[in-house]
């Protein structure tokens, strides 16, 4: 509580010692905070990192990444939800920290009143993944697997509530297979197992330089398009399960009340700095793909997801117990 | 692995290493890892944390070179506040504690610290030469424990922890449980619900290793040494030597020698392998010794094991992350951040695309533990120095970089709050004739052996036998019930004998 009166002092002393009002034409003067609620070295800083400094050059302010990790995102998210909304504060997420993480459990901040969104900046590619001991060589036959043996395949997630979680759920909702979960902390171990097949399914990106290597099966690529570095693998579409990707998608966030033209200066830089080859490589060189939405689209985007995802909370009955 | 291609990677990596800027990179590196192993509380996970956005500048090899060299550079500098002031600014340095402090204590800081610097960098040369000759069958080995047998091996290391406690096995017990309780505060992996959070969201992660044993280590020995009256200067003993006596070095080539290869093996594990290295080596030397009640008094294998063990898991920890890309702990975790920032996937391919950037790594390890037993050993008097500063002084600064420290973990005064109130905690042991040590044991595998314990029963669909069934599991199982035996026969021998005499 006491906490919770120390945040509002000082964010009250941050609102008044900028006594001008930010503005769009002077914005940024001076450096801009992008909080990653997560560790660094994550996927959601090893994105915000060449974000940061393609958005230092475009707009001629630094633009620092400020790590606040715990909570799985609830505790730098809360830190943007309670900044001062003069356009120097931002929060840059995966989707799960607003998509998942509120429906799951009491949050700080409500997904979708709390921030204002600038815009998103980007989707990693991943799939699904088998240990090749298992017997199955693409969708279809794991499918078919499974449904002849119910129970007897495992996957790893990254955590309870995580889209590593969800994913796997998602498939076995809609394809009314039996798969059981073993939930790790963080996708390294779980990676570890799978590749000694003491669990035989993963649906994350990093298995897939394993799946190079000749170690792993990839059987489909859970995005609207192919990923170009696995041409062969078809969409989680094409094998005939639309609308069931779970993407991680990632995007820049304001508190509610920050200015809206400084939140459109912001989304036009973002989309010039994505229409350019190099953000292009650099994403693709981490297996990811740039997406450049507009705020109102990231928006309803949001909306989209958080719904889907309560239906299958509902359906498949995920809880925390 | 062919002899010719040893020699072939080992010379392409000299020459990725020994380029000037990868040198200054190293020597940058190893620099401020003993910077901030020294300083308490600023670990070397915080500050890669920090320096990993300053590495999206160099090149790939540049920002690996430098990043390692911090991490094996705080386990030297490390072990100086263990001995001097007796805080372990990471859990690996823990038993350093025990008998290290107690040589200070005893004037005999400067042979500690140069055994320290010595035996690390022993087990440095031959660890960085296993990762030359044995990485990818070493990789297989790792690959073949399971959830069962990490459990089982869990099981044994608590119950090193019993072997480390000096006094009473029961209270011993009974801080194993305390740390394992402590341990249970955050969020549960297998359901995802938090537990004894109180709803406050600084703790769905758990409470901290370093808060926790800033304060039941250093804390609650600057109280305990502010309650007496009496002066009490740090060096209460007359400093004898900075440099280990022959009879110094004769007793701790044995431990050396066999921290090494504990700490090689078990740094391979993801996990606690480098705080487990250190602790086994520790409960093994007191075993074999003849004078095993010498350990906790200021025994110098105390000090050679531990930290030839926990320099040696430190560098084969990169083991799996260069064959694997898959990371053993947080450090290595930012290690494989600091590459995809680069644009380099971690994988198994790494070692055949980058073979520059992988062997260079390895060699620059050795010329970084070169570099760091040249920059430590002039360094000890300097150290040791430091003793003859008044206490009412040193224990001031100690506690202001505590502060610094541990609330440049997170940005957070809630990791302050977390010392303060265990250094009261640790104090009350202190009084309590309770030992820390397995206290932080307890802390660090119990939740580590609640996952792997709940993970097996999972995997194996509710079926105990799983733990009986696996043969490493078993080995396990059986070395920590014949420990166990071994521990508590001389109590029941005892009491026997004195029943007998009446």
């Amino acid at each position: 509580m006491r906490r919770r009166e120390f945040l509002k002092l000082s964010a009250a002393g941050l609102a008044a010692g900028i006594s001008t009002r930010a503005s769009a034409a002077t914005w940024p003067a001076r450096p801009v905070r992008i909080v990653v609620p997560y560790a660094p070295g994550g996927a959601s800083d090893i994105i915000a990192r060449p974000w940061a400094e393609a958005l230092s050059q475009e707009l001629g302010q630094q633009f620092v990444v400020e790590n606040r990790g715990g909570a799985g995102g609830m505790i730098g998210s809360e830190a943007v939800m309670k900044a001062a909304p003069d356009g120097y504060s931002f929060l840059l997420t995966p989707c799960a920290a607003l998509t998942i993480l509120p429906l799951m459990q009491k949050t700080p901040y409500d997904p979708q009143k709390s921030f204002t969104p600038v815009g998103r900046i980007g989707d990693t590619i991943s799939g699904f993944v088998i240990h090749p001991a298992v017997g199955p060589k693409n969708f279809k036959e794991m499918v078919d697997y499974a449904k002849a043996n119910p129970g007897k395949l495992s996957y790893g997630s990254a955590g309870n509530a995580t889209i590593t979680h969800f994913r796997l759920e998602m498939l076995k909702y809609r394809a009314g297979i039996d798969i059981l979960h073993v939930p790790y902390r963080g996708s390294a171990d779980s990676l570890n197992d799978l590749l000694a097949n003491n669990i035989q399914m993963m649906a994350e990106i990093n298995p897939l330089p394993h799946v190079k290597a000749g170690k792993l099966i990839l059987l489909s690529i859970n995005h609207p398009k192919r990923s170009p570095e696995f041409p062969n693998v078809p969409t989680l579409t094409e094998c005939g399960y639309p609308n069931s990707d779970m993407i991680s998608w990632y995007a820049i966030w304001a508190p509610i009340g920050t200015p809206p033209d400084i939140v459109q200066k912001f989304n036009a830089a973002i989309a010039k700095i994505g229409s350019g080859d190099d953000m292009k490589k650099k994403l693709q060189a981490i297996s990811a793909v740039e997406v450049v939405d507009k705020p109102e689209e990231t928006a309803k985007f949001l909306g989209e997801e958080i719904q889907r995802n309560a239906e299958l909370i509902k359906a498949a009955n995920i809880k925390l117990e | 692995m062919e002899l010719g291609n040893v020699f072939g990677n080992l010379a392409l990596g000299l020459s990725v290493a020994v380029s000037l800027t990868n040198l200054f990179w190293c020597f940058a590196g190893t620099v401020i890892g003993t910077a901030i192993g020294v300083l308490p509380g600023v670990g070397p996970v915080a500050t890669l944390a920090l320096l990993l956005p300053i590495t999206y500048h160099l090149t790939p090899e540049g920002a690996l070179i430098m990043l390692a060299g911090i991490y094996y550079g705080a386990q030297y500098g490390g072990s100086t506040t263990a001995i001097l002031v007796n805080l372990p600014g990471e859990s690996s340095a823990v038993v350093t504690c025990l008998d290290g402090y107690q040589m200070a204590r005893q004037g005999r800081a400067g042979p500690a610290l140069a055994i320290a610097a010595l035996g690390s960098f022993f087990a440095g040369c031959v660890a960085t030469l296993v990762i030359t000759l044995a990485a990818p069958p070493l990789t297989k080995v790792a690959q073949q424990f399971a959830a069962a047998d990490y459990f089982s091996l869990m099981v044994l290391g608590l119950v090193f922890a019993i072997v480390l406690a000096r006094g009473s096995v029961i209270k011993a017990l009974g801080m194993i449980f305390i740390g394992m309780l402590l341990g249970l505060v955050g969020t549960d992996v297998n359901t995802g619900n938090t537990r004894f959070t109180f709803g406050i969201s600084y703790l769905f992660d758990g409470i901290g290793f370093v808060p926790l044993a800033m304060g039941v280590f250093g804390i609650a020995e600057i109280i305990s040494n502010l309650t007496s009256t009496e002066r009490r200067d740090l060096a209460s003993a007359k400093i004898s030597g900075l440099m280990p006596s022959r009879e110094d070095l004769k007793q701790s080539i044995g431990p050396v020698l066999r921290g090494t290869a504990l700490g090689s093996f078990l740094g391979l594990l993801p996990g606690g392998g480098a705080t487990l290295s250190s602790f086994s080596a520790y409960t093994l030397e007191k075993k074999l010794s003849r004078n095993p009640e010498k350990f906790g008094k200021g025994a110098i294998e105390g000090v050679a094991a531990p930290e030839s063990a926990n320099n040696a898991a430190s560098q084969t920890s990169f083991i799996p992350m260069l064959t694997l890309g898959i990371p053993s702990n947080a450090v290595m975790a930012l290690m494989i951040g600091g590459m995809m920032i680069h644009g380099i996937i971690p994988g198994p391919q790494v070692m055949e695309q980058k073979p520059g950037l992988v062997w260079g790594l390895i060699v620059s390890m050795w010329i970084g533990n070169l570099m760091l037993i040249i920059l430590n050993l002039p360094l000890i008097s300097i150290w040791v120095r430091m003793l003859l500063v008044p206490y009412r002084l040193l224990a001031v600064a100690i506690l202001f970089f505590c502060c610094i420290g541990t609330y440049s973990l997170n940005n957070s005064a809630e990791e302050i709050l977390f010392i303060a109130f265990f250094g009261v905690v640790g104090y009350l042991f202190i009084r309590l004739n309770c030992e820390p040590a397995p206290l932080l044991l307890g802390f660090i595998l119990g939740p580590l052996m609640e996952v792997y314990m709940r993970r097996a029963m999972l995997l194996s669909r509710g079926d105990p036998m799983v733990f009986f069934q696996r043969p490493l599991s078993v080995t396990f199982l059986i070395l920590a019930a014949l420990l166990l035996l071994i521990v508590i026969a001389p109590n029941i021998r005892k009491k026997r004998e004195v029943a007998f005499q009446e």
